[in-house]
């Protein structure tokens, strides 16, 4: 599933204290950036509102008095202001901006670096879209709450406040009537905010299945023109079309009324002033000036209660989102370094599995009581049905999971005594669908031993033949491979794996091969790379080839989590069991497969032979 | 809503010829009237807030100044109100009448887009890539609705606004109106090169968004690999790169806002600052009354700083501009019509299919088949054997009008095909490929896909039933509700393909073309695959793309294929005693089964 399917994922949290202050201590090490800009846009606020206070002046004692003098004094005053106030909006949108880009730098750190030492116990249990949305946009909507919701609400109560003082300043009757009018705004643009937020949300959601429908169809396409299904999904998607209309009409509209109801309140505040302030004045208890400052105080206050109310209603998100950041922080790796584990220089040895049992999730067993002895520089195919735990035991061996019972020993000792690196360094592996990384093919073969000169990335990659294909690209080894590699073939991809893997010349060597037909020219290729990794090196083959299975020293049939057959090729077979039935299908099936290109059936035909 | 008047039956294809600002104009055919009346609204939103100034003029220069107070305080309170209601009323108004204008392009555009594209030709999804369509019919229709929503409108607020007030200001003084403006064509060219250069900074901070999620999601997918290479630290310094560059690039578009608001607010501030002053003396003259100045003093704001914005709107603009040019793009493109053809037959074909030198080419001048001339009559079972790339598949993909044959002719029940209309052969015609697409949705929603009747359960577990598919589909826990796709539950190759023959046994068609495929399966599903497909073959015409000999013995012609070519036919026993590729094939696959049996007596 899509990031984005995981981000609008309903997460309502109450408010929650213990998650607000871990969220501020994530402000500790920038904490000269948040004092520096929660001052500054103090002394904003502050400023913002004696603006409205100069402009009383200046009709007060500059015009109405007809003093120029006085007029020009505090205009210059005015200007001064100006440039005052241009350097604190510089710095404090800067310093917020900073602090909000630090801590989204720290916050997509701490998760990275976490993420590399979690367990694939985590990972398995995980989806990778959930863990993207937490650290891309959760990351982003924390740090957008202790910038910009924190400048912003600061921002409104300082304005508010000073706006008060001013009014109660210039006349404490009046600023009464605002003060009983406030609560009422705020109330009503919270309520006004959370709706339009729910809304948006809606307006995503069902864009995302928009694009979806979009996607299916045109994937589909073929199928959909064969069974002239054409009416019938229109009106389906009509149907999705007018939810979006709905919710994005509903969504539009209340933001539409939004600000006209704050602000119609304001004008009845206004109003009030008006009347209220008319009366005064014929007794002489308020100026022309005081009743333009009120003027302008209220139809400015409505500006920070919006921010206020936006703040308040995002707040309960990005506290979820926090809480969701802090529990991928929190989760605990289940394989770690023991105390007193040590690098042993070397795990070449005999590998043995004792009595070793393991489940995913506690209930299923996936291995049961194995026992096996594996000498140093064998060969083993692992063979059986999907889910029979073929891959646990590899899992098992690369100790991305420890056995729950029994031990694994490499050249007699305990693997748990020994540190993780100086395990997993040492084994090299080659995934069913190889997994390369975004950038040159040179770079992607260097994986394997990051010191490796050019000319040794090189001569693996001849090692493997992988050398004739990637020479064939106009970059040659610097050519791009594309996300994830998509831009080879499966094949070629399998060959630079390969090639990665012998350069990291590793003590043990673990492939998955891949079931998936690849031309026979690569995958003779890919059979030659794979002998040169076997040799000398205790090699755990994951078999679907014939080739492969006929090769190896051991072959064992795993099934339900238990060897249930052992030993060579022509012993098994001789046996008349799992294996020969495994045998016989796997075997008319590959012929069968080869044979659909025809087109070579003559080079083809050299692997059937025993 | 009335959605579904004349503006939902506009056909977008007449956009096409024209130029971008017309083609604008257009697509909003049957909601102009809305977005008038939108632009009406915001107009007369906009002066009842400039009349509010000019209340509050009468109200200080009446109640404060020389004047004597005609209306009652409570009125102009009352008046306050009611223009704050107005001002309201109507940009609530024009809000909503913008966003159905909006919403409602929006929605038949993607009506329309979707619609489009299921009827585009195979010839055009063949080149086209799914994620660059998706990005089109997505992002690209959102930057219109955008057009509409906000910049459109939000163009026509900023113009509006200052028109009006403009006016207002004027009308208190000339010489003080043309002295507030001076700033305004700096400040709209400061804008502009600044929305460019922030909208450029934008995009390069997204591109930085994109690389730091897919180091990321690499790292995730490939957790095996990182950890198998012991390469966390590795991984950890080459996330830290991209980490900090975005961190660069995020603090770089924000330097470019952190100058850009307080450099306009000072020159904003300014001229303000100039129109007090001026406006003041001409208040201590007497050239103006002190209202008239705390008027100019609200109405000023509202002609200055929404100027500052006229630059963002403008900008993006042209990035709906470029979008509406990619909308375009699709909808250029010509449809297949379903209906055309001349020749409509009262009920069911017969299932007579003549193939006379037929050649097809994707592109002129490579042909994908050539000289094709064989004849199948009612209920018999053509084979196509031949390498990938062969013909085969092209072959069978003319029969549904799929692509139109270049050269030769094909007849059916004794008319030329093309006469057919395309929606009655792709009826008749029913299609099982090699692994067949599924939609996300339930198996029974599966089956019943493209089945126009209506179907009982019992029906569909019979159809399941013959394809050998029932058994497995109740193995699931949510049984025939069981959504494809869904956690845990992933079907085979070959269990896809036995839903599609349920699928087809639903649909009946009367030709039958079906992808034989390889994909492993046990013994016995394989027989009960078999019985599956002889069901399926009764009394139809039935065509084969082959990949073993045992699928095809009893076909009644065998055509073997090679570059587009036929170069062997006949039935299995006549294309035995030939020499040739059929007899090699043959060999091979008996060959198999002695190989093996040696090997397995080998190790006895």
């Amino acid at each position: 599933m899509p990031a984005d399917y995981f981000e609008e994922e309903e997460f309502q949290t109450k408010f929650n204290g213990k998650t607000f202050l871990r969220i501020l201590t994530l402000t500790k090490p920038h904490w000269n950036l948040l004092t520096g800009f929660l001052l500054t846009i103090i002394v904003v606020s502050g400023i913002d509102a004696y603006f409205t206070f100069l402009s009383k002046r200046i009709i007060d004692e500059g015009i109405v008095a007809k003093n120029t003098s006085v007029l020009i004094s505090i205009l210059m005053q005015y200007g001064v202001f100006i440039l005052i106030q241009a350097m604190l909006v510089f710095l404090f949108i800067y310093l917020a901006g900073l602090l909000g880009e630090q801590i989204r730098f720290d916050l997509r750190r701490k998760m990275f670096n976490h993420l590399q030492r979690l367990s694939l116990a985590y990972y398995s249990k995980t989806p990778v879209g959930w863990i993207m949305a937490r650290v891309t946009s959760d990351s982003d909507r924390v740090s957008d709450l202790i910038t910009w919701g924190l400048l912003d609400s600061t921002w409104g109560v300082v304005s508010l406040l000073t706006s008060l003082g001013f009014m109660l300043a210039i006349n404490w009757q009046l600023a009464l009537i605002v003060l009983a009018i406030l609560p009422i705004l705020i109330v009503v643009a919270i309520e006004f905010r959370k709706r339009i937020i729910k809304e948006f949300r809606n307006v995503r959601k069902t864009n995302s299945k928009i694009v979806g429908s979009y996607n299916e169809n045109i994937t589909g396409v073929r199928v959909v023109k064969a069974l002239v299904r054409e009416n019938e999904n229109l009106h389906e998607f009509i149907d999705l079309t007018n939810t979006m209309y709905r919710s994005s009409y509903r969504a539009a509209w209340l933001s539409a009324l939004f600000l006209p109801t704050v602000q119609l309140i304001s004008a009845a505040i206004l109003g009030s002033i008006v009347w209220y302030g008319g009366l005064q004045a014929q007794y002489g208890n308020i100026t022309i000036g005081g009743i333009q400052a009120f003027v302008s105080y209220v139809t400015f206050m409505m500006w920070p209660v919006q921010d206020l109310a936006r703040v308040f209603a995002e707040m309960q998100h990005a506290i979820a989102s926090a809480e969701r950041i802090f529990s991928l922080v929190d989760a605990k790796p289940s394989v770690i370094n023991h105390p007193g584990s040590i690098d042993p220089g070397s795990i070449s040895g005999d590998i043995v599995f004792q009595n070793v049992s393991f489940s995913y999730d506690d209930d299923v067993p996936v291995i049961k009581n194995l026992n096996l002895h594996v000498k140093s520089g064998e060969t083993i195919a692992l063979v059986g049905p999907t889910g029979g735990g073929k891959t646990t035991i590899v899992n098992l061996l690369c100790r991305f999971y420890e056995p729950k019972e029994g031990k694994i020993l490499i050249n007699n000792r305990d693997y748990t005594e020994m540190t993780l690196e100086s395990i997993q360094s040492r084994i090299g592996i080659v995934l069913q669908t190889p997994h390369l990384f975004s950038g040159t093919i040179r770079e992607n073969i260097r994986y394997g031993r990051l010191d490796a000169t050019d000319a040794e990335v090189e001569s693996a990659a001849k090692l493997v033949g992988a050398d004739e294909f990637i020479t064939k690209f106009e970059k040659k080894y610097e050519a791009e491979v594309g996300e994830g590699g998509n831009l080879l073939s499966v094949g070629q991809k399998q060959l630079i794996s390969l090639a990665r893997a012998i350069l990291a010349n590793p003590e043990i060597f673990i492939m998955d091969e891949a079931t998936s037909s690849v031309d026979t020219l690569t995958e003779a290729l890919i059979q030659s790379g794979m002998e040169k990794l076997m040799q000398g090196r205790t090699s755990f083959i994951i078999a679907h080839r014939l080739s492969t299975i006929r090769k190896a020293s051991r072959i064992l049939v795993i099934e339900d989590g238990q060897v249930i057959e052992m030993g060579t090729h022509t012993e098994l077979l001789q046996k008349r069991g799992k294996y020969h039935q495994l045998y016989t299908k796997q075997f008319r099936n590959q012929v069968n497969q080869e044979i659909d290109q025809f087109v070579s059936i003559n080079p083809s035909l050299g692997s059937i032979k025993p | 809503m009335n959605f579904n008047s004349a503006a939902s039956t506009f056909d977008l294809k007449v956009l096409v010829p024209q130029k971008k600002a017309v083609g604008l104009w257009l697509m909003m055919s049957g909601y102009r009237l809305r977005y008038l009346g939108a632009t009406l609204s915001l107009g007369g939103s906009a002066l009842a807030k400039t009349s509010t100034y000019l209340l509050l003029r009468y109200f200080v220069d009446n109640y404060f100044g020389q004047g004597s107070p005609t209306i009652g305080l409570p009125i102009i309170a009352l008046g306050f109100i009611l223009l704050a209601l107005v001002e309201g009323g109507l940009s609530f108004t024009s809000g909503r009448l913008a966003a159905q204008t909006a919403e409602g392009i929006t929605r038949r555009l993607r009506n329309y887009l979707f619609d489009h594209i299921q009827y585009l030709p195979f010839t055009y999804h063949d080149h086209t890539q799914t994620g660059e369509l998706i990005q089109r019919c997505s992002s690209d229709v959102d930057a219109l609705r955008r057009f509409y929503a906000d910049q459109a409108i939000g163009i026509g607020r900023i113009t509006l606004l200052f028109i009006i007030n403009f006016i207002a200001i004027i009308q208190i003084n000339l010489e003080l109106a043309l002295l507030s403006v001076i700033i305004v064509p700096i400040l709209v060219i400061t804008s502009l090169f600044f929305f460019k250069k922030v909208s450029i900074a934008y995009e390069k901070n997204q591109e930085q968004e994109a690389v730091l999620s897919t180091t990321l999601q690499e790292n995730l997918t490939g957790v095996r690999v990182v950890k198998a290479f012991a390469r966390q630290n590795y991984e950890i310094d080459k996330f830290d790169r991209e980490n900090r560059e975005k961190y660069r690039r995020g603090r770089r578009l924000l330097m470019m806002h952190s100058l850009f608001w307080p450099i306009t607010d000072t020159l904003c501030g300014f001229q303000m600052l100039g129109g007090f002053l001026l406006g003041a003396m001409m208040a201590i003259n007497g050239t103006i009354t002190i209202g008239s100045y705390l008027a100019y003093a609200g109405l000023i704001v509202w002609i200055i700083f929404p100027m500052r914005n006229l630059g963002r709107l403008i900008v993006q603009t042209s990035t709906g501009m470029v979008s509406y040019g990619r909308v375009i793009d699709i909808i250029r493109q010509n449809r297949e019509n379903l209906d055309e053809g001349d020749y409509l037959p009262e009920g069911n074909l017969k299932g007579l299919v003549e193939f006379k030198d037929v050649c097809f080419e994707y592109q002129s001048g490579i042909s994908a088949i050539e000289h094709i001339t064989f004849t199948a009559y009612p209920g018999d079972v053509v084979a196509l054997l031949g390498s990938t790339g062969s013909g085969k598949t092209t072959l069978v993909n003319l029969l549904p009008r799929f692509y139109e044959y270049t050269d030769g002719s094909i007849h059916l029940d004794g008319v030329e095909l093309n006469r057919y209309p395309r929606r009655y052969l792709r009826k008749q015609i029913g299609i099982v490929e090699q692994e067949p697409f599924l939609f996300s949705r339930s198996i029974k929603e599966n089956i019943i896909y493209g089945v126009e009747r209506d179907i009982s359960q019992e029906q569909i577990e019979t159809a399941a039933r013959a394809a050998a598919i029932h058994d497995v589909i109740m193995s699931f826990p949510n049984g025939y509700h069981t959504l494809v796709g869904e956690k845990g539950v992933t079907l085979s190759g070959g269990q896809k393909q036995r839903v599609a023959i349920a699928r087809t046994l639903l649909k009946n068609p009367r030709i039958l073309i079906f992808d034989d495929s390889t994909s492993s399966v046990d013994m016995e599903t394989e027989a009960e695959i078999r019985q599956a497909l002889e069901n399926l073959m009764q009394n139809r015409t039935t065509f084969i793309i082959a990949h073993r000999i045992q699928s095809i013995m009893e076909a009644n012609l065998i055509l073997v294929l090679d570059k587009g070519k036929i170069v062997q036919r006949g039935t299995h026993e006549q294309l035995l005693n030939e020499d040739g590729i059929y007899r090699q094939i043959y060999e091979i696959q008996t060959r198999i089964e002695d190989e093996l049996e040696k090997e397995l007596t080998g190790a006895c």
